[in-house]
Parts: structure tokens; C-alpha cells; sequence
């Protein structure tokens, strides 16, 4: 804030009043919902959910290939 | 007393309010809410693919949308565009400038970007039978840390002018710039919906933009140092950043705050790059130490490391199928792990 001049002062005061007004919500609720939304993804999650990482296209499928 | 005098009183009264109003939602912690999770489980991941070819230092790299191609960017004076799959080199595109910190890939494939100490973001044509530059978007008066793709149209830029920017590709021209940071802007991420967008910075603040009308949303404080890496994760409320201070945060948007941090008494290097996997449970963070750390973003536990690098791992990328994790590095290689 020490380098600022006076409008670039006036526009950050401006700037803090329009996010002071932002509508929070409490945590007790979206952190819930972080965690449960984290739950739900995590079987679509090939590093967390084996069966997804079986297709895996960087390891070769089987030792022999037919020519 | 003076104007000045009183603007800063002013500015200071509404930073406290801000913090008393975060105060007010914070009624529960990370710990609370995940504590009937299970611990992740030891992740350990092998190196399925080297891939050679740079002859200097790699700064950044970022997977195109089919997760299969990718683009990476050194100070070799080159983009090279991988098939990682079978590890080779499809394109190579000479830089004017080798002095390059950013790339990007288009959703659509057609197009890559990239930019740096030249100030400029460069935009190509990989399907032109030759590669072609379509664009130099020059307009920042510092160099170019990001660089996103909205769409063949439009891209955001992050720069060292601490000014981020959105660009029409097609008229060369800035649309929109989002002033509000103090120092450098070191990198950025779009939400989801694409509507916001997230930037990090040297002045150790991370910032949520509107990208239509260029305000600044929130202001994330925390870190001590400059943020270099940040990431949305796909529920477009979370952002992980990461930061010289050696540590990453993860900020709630709709709290408004910051709810759990990563970090280790052993860990003394700063933080370069960082990705999610595709459940955001997963986070792998590269540092200044060689290593690319696994965490658990839910218990802030670290849950396995990737070695590998024989210097500083600069960048991360996990593709949008999140079937693996690319790191890059100053060592001139990149490595694709799962």
C-alpha cells in the first residue's frame, strides 16, 4: 500500500468496499459440502479407484503380441 | 490530516471488517469436517514414459484436452508437442525469444501459446501444414508468467507488470486487464464455468477475477511469499495455491478463507507448480528440492513423493481424464507417472 498514489489509493479503497460486501457463507456448511463433493468424485479418480487405472494406456496389456 | 492519511485509515478499517467477517463463518475446520473420512491411501507411482528432447531447462507444460497430447515449453528456444503416449515429438516450434516461462494448448487443439521475458504471448497454429504464429499479443510492460485459453478466440495472461489481462486473439488487442495485485503475477487459473478466474502473485495474495468485467472478487492473504502455482479445483468453490513460503493453502471461495495448509518442518523449499486429480482429493506439488510431493487435501497429509528429477521440478499437469501426472523439470526432462 506504500507505493500507491492517491488514486490508485482510492480505487483499492473502492476495491476493499466491494469485497467487504461479498455474502460468506459459513464454513460449517461449505467445507461439509467440499468434503461430500470430494467423496462423490473420488470412485471417477483413476488414482484412487484401481478398476479406472486397469486401462492404464502407458503399461503394455499383455507380455506377447501376435505379429 | 491529509487525503492520502485518510484514504489509507479507510483502506486499513475495511481490511479488519473483512477479516472480523471471515471470522464470523469460520465455525468449523478442515479437520472437523473430514474427520470421519478415511486417510488417503500411500500413493506410489512409477515413471512410465522419459520424455527426451529438450536441450535446456523446462518451464512449462500443459496437457491439451484429449489427455493424450501435450505441449512443453524450455529455454532451449523450443515448444515441443508430445504424444505421450508413445512418447514422441509431433511438433517443434522455434521460439523468437528462448526465454520462455509460460505455454498453454487450446481447448480445441488448433492452437498453443507461449511467452516470457519477451513480454508477449505468442500465439501459433499447429494445423497449418507448417506451424504458424497467428498472433504476437504484445501489450504488457513485464514478462509473461501465464498463459490460458478460454477458446480459439480468447486468452487470459498473467504478468510481471502485476497486471493479469484478456485477450481477443483475432484483433491483438486487451479486452479487459484486472488491476488490483502489487507485485508480479506469477499464475493463474479459470474456474470451471469460466466465468472467474483465479491469479497468484509476489505479493504473496491470491486473486478471484470476473473475467467479463474485470473486478476483483476476493482477496486471498496467507501466504508469506510470492504464490507461483494455483489451481481450481472442478467444483469452481476451492483454489490450492502454492508459494516460495514452502507451503500450500487451500481457500474456500464461499467462506471466503483460507481452511487448511500443507506443509511439513522438513520441507524448506518453495513450492514451483501444482495439480489436482480429477477428485481434488490428490494433490501433487513440485518443489525447489527436486521432488514432486503427493498430499492428502483433505487430512494435510503428505501421501507419497515422486523423485526422479535431478534439479528443481518446475511444472505439473494432470490431463483432464486424470489417468496420470506429468512433471517437468530443469533437468530437461518430463516425466509421465501413474
Amino acid at each position: 500500500m506504500d507505493e500507491m498514489d492517491l488514486p490508485q489509493m482510492k480505487k483499492e479503497v473502492e476495491s476493499l468496499k466491494y469485497q467487504l460486501a461479498f455474502k460468506r457463507e459459513k464454513s460449517s456448511k461449505t467445507v461439509t459440502d467440499l468434503v461430500k463433493w470430494i467423496e462423490e468424485v473420488v470412485p471417477e479418480d483413476p488414482f484412487l479407484n484401481p478398476e479406472l487405472m486397469k486401462n492404464n494406456p502407458w503399461v503394455e496389456k499383455g507380455k506377447c503380441i501376435i505379429l | 490530516m491529509g487525503e492520502m492519511e485518510q484514504m489509507k485509515k479507510e483502506a486499513d478499517g475495511l481490511k479488519t471488517q473483512i477479516e472480523a467477517a471471515r471470522k464470523a463463518v469460520a465455525d468449523t475446520t478442515m479437520s472437523a469436517a473430514s474427520a470421519a473420512v478415511a486417510p488417503a491411501p500411500r500413493v506410489q507411482l512409477k515413471t512410465r514414459r522419459t520424455l527426451k528432447g529438450h536441450l535446456a531447462k523446462i518451464y512449462a507444460m500443459h496437457w491439451a484436452t484429449d489427455s493424450r497430447l501435450m505441449v512443453s515449453a524450455s529455454q532451449d528456444g523450443k515448444l515441443l508437442i508430445w504424444d505421450s503416449h508413445s512418447g514422441n515429438k509431433i511438433n517443434a516450434v522455434p521460439l523468437k525469444s528462448s526465454w520462455v516461462m509460460t505455454c498453454s494448448y487450446a481447448p480445441s487443439g488448433n492452437l498453443v501459446a507461449s511467452g516470457g521475458l519477451d513480454n508477449m504471448c505468442t500465439v501459433y497454429n499447429l494445423k497449418t501444414p507448417v506451424v504458424k504464429t497467428v498472433k504476437e499479443l504484445d501489450a504488457h510492460t513485464g514478462y509473461l508468467a501465464c498463459c490460458r485459453f478460454l477458446s480459439d478466440s480468447e486468452i487470459l495472461t498473467a504478468s510481471g507488470d502485476t497486471t493479469c489481462a484478456l485477450w481477443d486473439i483475432e484483433s491483438g488487442k486487451q479486452k479487459t486487464v484486472f488491476l488490483n495485485h502489487v507485485g508480479d503475477c506469477m499464475c493463474l487459473s479459470l474456474s470451471p464455468d469460466m466465468n472467474t478466474f483465479i491469479s497468484g502473485a509476489c505479493d504473496s495474495l491470491a486473486k478471484l477475477w470476473d473475467v467479463r468485467d474485470g473486478t476483483c472478487k476476493q482477496t486471498f492473504q496467507g501466504h508469506t511469499s510470492d504464490v507461483n502455482a494455483i489451481s481450481f479445483f472442478h467444483n469452481g468453490n476451492t483454489v490450492i495455491t502454492g508459494s516460495d513460503d514452502c507451503t500450500c493453502k487451500m481457500f474456500d471461495l464461499r467462506a471466503d478463507q483460507e481452511v487448511i495448509s500443507y506443509q511439513d518442518a522438513q520441507l524448506n523449499a518453495g513450492v514451483t507448480s501444482l495439480a489436482l486429480s480429477v477428485s481434488g482429493r490428490l494433490m501433487f506439488a513440485g518443489y525447489d528440492d527436486f521432488n514432486c510431493n503427493i498430499w492428502d487435501t483433505l487430512k494435510g497429509e503428505k501421501v507419497g513423493v515422486l523423485s526422479g528429477h535431478d534439479n528443481r521440478v518446475s511444472c505439473t499437469g494432470v490431463p483432464p481424464d486424470g489417468m496420470c501426472v506429468c512433471t517437468g523439470s530443469w533437468d530437461s526432462f518430463l516425466k509421465i507417472w501413474n
